[in-house]
């Protein structure tokens, strides 16, 4: 019984629950747009009619204002016949993506390690696959998903801490959305990064490099031959053959690396790259989009020559094209050839955008979900009603404790006195 | 018995045993116990386990209410608590009662679970048997056999209660469990035969302390009980090695099957059979990176039990995780067979393996 590299990411949760084909994606997508603004229209549809029967009884005088009611808490008089604007999934993919980005923003901020950020970033993302940003406001749920993607990753972090950095938080803020977060991930926290399986191709590379790599037996080639032949990658795709040094040779998967190692990093976890391919595809393209040549070579050496006949090689080498396409099309890739100010038209245009967004996210926000807090609150036992429990209950509660104190005390025996202030007393 | 009490007098009684004067003891009891009106001659030790009142010091619980009676399972003769304190405490001494002159241990000496202490001593013999002679039905290869089996553990158990040709009998046990011991020896596995017989020996050799320092407490006691334990324990040995020749396994019974060694015990496989076997890599044995050298070279990485191989293994083995899962076949191939033949619309199917198999919990907030 043998499992093979590929068996065990067959296993994982991200290939069993969180990996879809592009349409996949899209249809479910469509399908939590779709549910969430139903229920925000029918909520404010619902919370109008409520006020309008509060405005009835309170005055009559006004009832015959009848075009008028008062919406999402706010006293601004809205026309009654108005029906909400809701987002759409383009727009709501939009602010997903620019709320992941600011959660890496407050990642840096924390200086949380990178898989920290990446998990926390993913995290948002599974979230918001199966909720709408109608209905659950990005910037809480960003802040107690990072903060949740601390927990599953081990870095160690006190919520109080976490809550004094972050700006008109509470500890309760964070903690509330918790639960539903965590139940919105079907409970699966092990998210699969490609940053150690790039620094994984990275060895191997630079032991290629220095001639002395543990080559596959079916490649049939030495691994001088091998590192000869890596001498001769030309340093574009389709330029001509090159003869660099060892030493050069080096430096250029190195380079690689850190290139690759970037895009990973703003790139790959702010598109659905996580969703769509596997991590091991991912820093492939990565490393595709870095060093061309370097790449093609690295993977050929991993499937018996020749490997252009090799269907699997084909039919990777194509998902990869795919993925690199998917990384480079993210803002954040920057290739040589846009400008600067090419680039900061482009940001600004973006947070225009974003900003008109955000407005619009106000005005069509489930009025149900607003207050996380309370909600979190109310599915607690025993509820409390504006902090105080029913008197009656709160009785029953304190007898029984003091029957509990008594029992424990007949048992272990009552507590011992407490010796004031003991040293002194010797 | 508390005329008689009253005619000796218990205080005399006393002050002798606190002297040591074992032997004079004895006689004044065994002229107690003459005069006493015992209820049955053949087995006076068990008859009178209905009195309150201890045979030995002569105290009744009418005057202590919190007496307890011990027996000790050489002679079960009852007596109370505190005269087993007294005689014994001092290591091993001859049992009080008059007439019965074996040595008796504190530490044999235990509360009497049945009233009737000759059920007491059978339930005790009955034990002792059947740990010998403990074998099953399925040990015989016909019922005939494990019936005629049956018997002689019977009559063994019979005879041994009714006191018919003890020695024989006991001997006869001996052999057997010695044989039994033997091939259970044989058929375990070297080094765990080698391990239980030198705690078998050490066990005989801390018997064998025990007999000698018995020996030895005796010796400093009176003389004339010397003999006593001595002469019990070494009668069987002239017997045992003539008789070695023809009944050497003590017991022989018809259709007992060879016994079968268990099957040894194989190492223990944390992953039940299953191993990763890499296929787009060979590890090496060390990775010279620049960025791994300060890692590698960190005495307190070594300290702590971190070896780089972890790593590399980890590491390489991300690197090709997923390496040839080609996502959007597999996931349409799972949903053609989460469909299968069944005329579900193809919609739930993808509904389903879209990882939205449970119930849609964006219901339950």
């Amino acid at each position: 019984m043998k499992l093979t590299e590929d068996d065990l990411y067959r296993s994982s949760t991200q290939f069993k629950h969180w990996s879809f084909t592009p349409e996949q994606l899209a249809s479910q997508r469509l399908k939590t747009n779709i549910t969430a603004s139903e229920r925000v229209k029918a909520a404010v549809k619902r919370q109008r009619a409520q006020r309008l029967r509060q405005q009835d009884t309170a005055s009559t005088s006004e009832s015959e204002r009848n075009g008028s009611g008062i919406e999402n808490g706010g006293n601004t008089p809205i026309p009654m016949d108005k029906e909400v604007n809701c987002l759409t999934v383009a727009e709501e993919q939009k602010l997903v993506n620019t709320f992941c980005e600011r959660a890496i923003d407050l990642g840096t901020f924390f200086k949380f390690p990178t898989e920290v950020i990446a998990t926390g970033v993913q995290y948002l993302r599974r979230f918001y696959l199966y909720n709408s940003p109608m209905t659950y406001e990005p910037q809480t749920i960003s802040r107690s998903a990072m903060f949740i993607a601390n927990k599953t990753e081990g870095h160690h972090l006190t919520l109080e801490k976490y809550a004094a950095g972050l700006t008109k938080t509470s500890t309760e803020q964070v903690l509330a959305p918790e639960y539903l977060i965590v139940q919105a991930l079907r409970f699966h926290f092990d998210v699969r990064h490609p940053f150690r399986g790039l620094k994984g191709g990275h060895l191997e590379m630079v032991e290629m490099a220095k001639g002395n790599a543990a080559i596959l037996p079916t490649l049939g080639k030495s691994a001088k031959e091998l590192q000869a032949e890596m001498q001769k990658l030309p340093r574009k795709a389709g330029g001509p053959p090159t003869n660099t040094t060892i030493k050069d040779l080096e430096k250029r998967v190195t380079e690689a690396y850190g290139h690759a190692s970037h895009i990973l990093k703003t790139a790959a976890i702010l598109t659905d790259s996580y969703f769509l391919y596997t991590p091991s595809q991912t820093w492939l393209s990565a490393h595709l989009l870095a060093d061309e040549p370097l790449t093609h070579f690295y993977i050929s050496s991993k499937f018996p020559p020749p490997a252009t006949s090799n269907p699997t090689y084909t039919k990777l080498l194509s998902k990869l094209r795919e993925c690199a396409a998917l990384l480079s099309s993210h803002r954040s890739f920057t290739s040589s050839s846009t400008s600067k100010e090419e680039k900061e038209a482009r940001e600004k245009k973006e947070q225009a955008e974003v900003q008109q967004l955000i407005k619009k996210l106000r005005h069509c926000r489930d009025p149900d979900k607003m207050d996380l807090v309370k909600l979190n609150k109310a599915q607690k036992r025993d509820a409390a009603e504006g902090g105080q429990l029913e008197e009656s209950k709160a009785k029953r509660r304190k007898l029984e404790r003091e029957g509990y104190q008594k029992e424990a005390d007949e048992f272990w025996g009552p507590e011992l006195p407490k010796m004031e202030n003991g040293a002194k007393a010797n | 018995m508390s005329k008689a009490a009253t005619r000796v007098g218990a205080t005399p009684t006393k002050r002798l045993a606190e002297d040591g004067g074992a032997s004079r003891l004895s006689s004044s009891l065994h002229s107690l116990s003459l005069r006493s009106p015992s209820k049955s001659t053949s087995t006076p030790a068990f008859a009178d386990s209905s009195s309150d009142i201890c045979p030995v010091c002569k105290s009744s619980r009418y005057l202590n209410p919190n007496m307890k009676f011990l027996v000790n399972p050489e002679c079960y003769h009852k007596m109370c608590e505190s005269c087993v304190d007294r005689i014994f405490s001092h290591g091993p001494a001859p049992c009080p009662i008059a007439g019965c002159k074996r040595t008796l241990r504190k530490a044999k000496f235990r509360n009497q679970t049945f009233e009737d202490l000759r059920v007491e001593r059978e339930v005790d013999i009955r034990r002792r048997v059947a740990k010998i002679l403990n074998k099953t039905e399925e040990d015989f290869d016909t019922l005939l056999n494990y019936n005629n089996y049956l018997e002689t553990v019977e009559t063994t158990t019979f005879n041994l209660i009714y006191k018919i040709d003890v020695e024989a009998t006991e001997r006869r046990l001996q052999a057997f469990a010695e044989v039994q011991r033997a091939e259970a020896l044989s058929t375990l596995p070297a080094s765990q035969a080698s391990k239980i017989r030198s705690v078998s020996s050490t066990q005989q050799i801390t018997d064998s302390k025990q007999e000698s320092s018995t020996d030895r407490v005796v010796l400093k006691k009176s003389a004339g009980q010397r003999k006593v334990p001595s002469s019990s324990m070494s009668t069987p040995d002239p017997f045992s090695g003539a008789e070695n020749g023809d009944v050497d396994s003590g017991f022989n019974f018809h259709g007992l099957k060879k016994r079968v060694a268990p099957e040894p015990e194989k190492p223990y496989d944390p992953y039940g059979g299953w191993s990763v076997e890499p296929q787009y890599f060979i590890l090496q044995d060390d990775y010279d990176v620049e960025w791994l050298k300060h890692t590698k070279d960190e005495v307190k990485n070594a300290a702590g039990g971190y070896d780089m191989k972890d790593f590399y293994t980890r590491a390489l083995c991300d690197a090709f995780s997923g390496f040839g899962v080609f996502i959007d076949e597999e996931m349409t191939a799972r949903d053609n067979q989460a469909s299968g033949d069944a005329v579900i619309g193809t919609q739930t199917a993808a509904a389903v393996a879209a990882g939205g198999r449970d119930v849609h919990m964006d219901d339950l907030f």
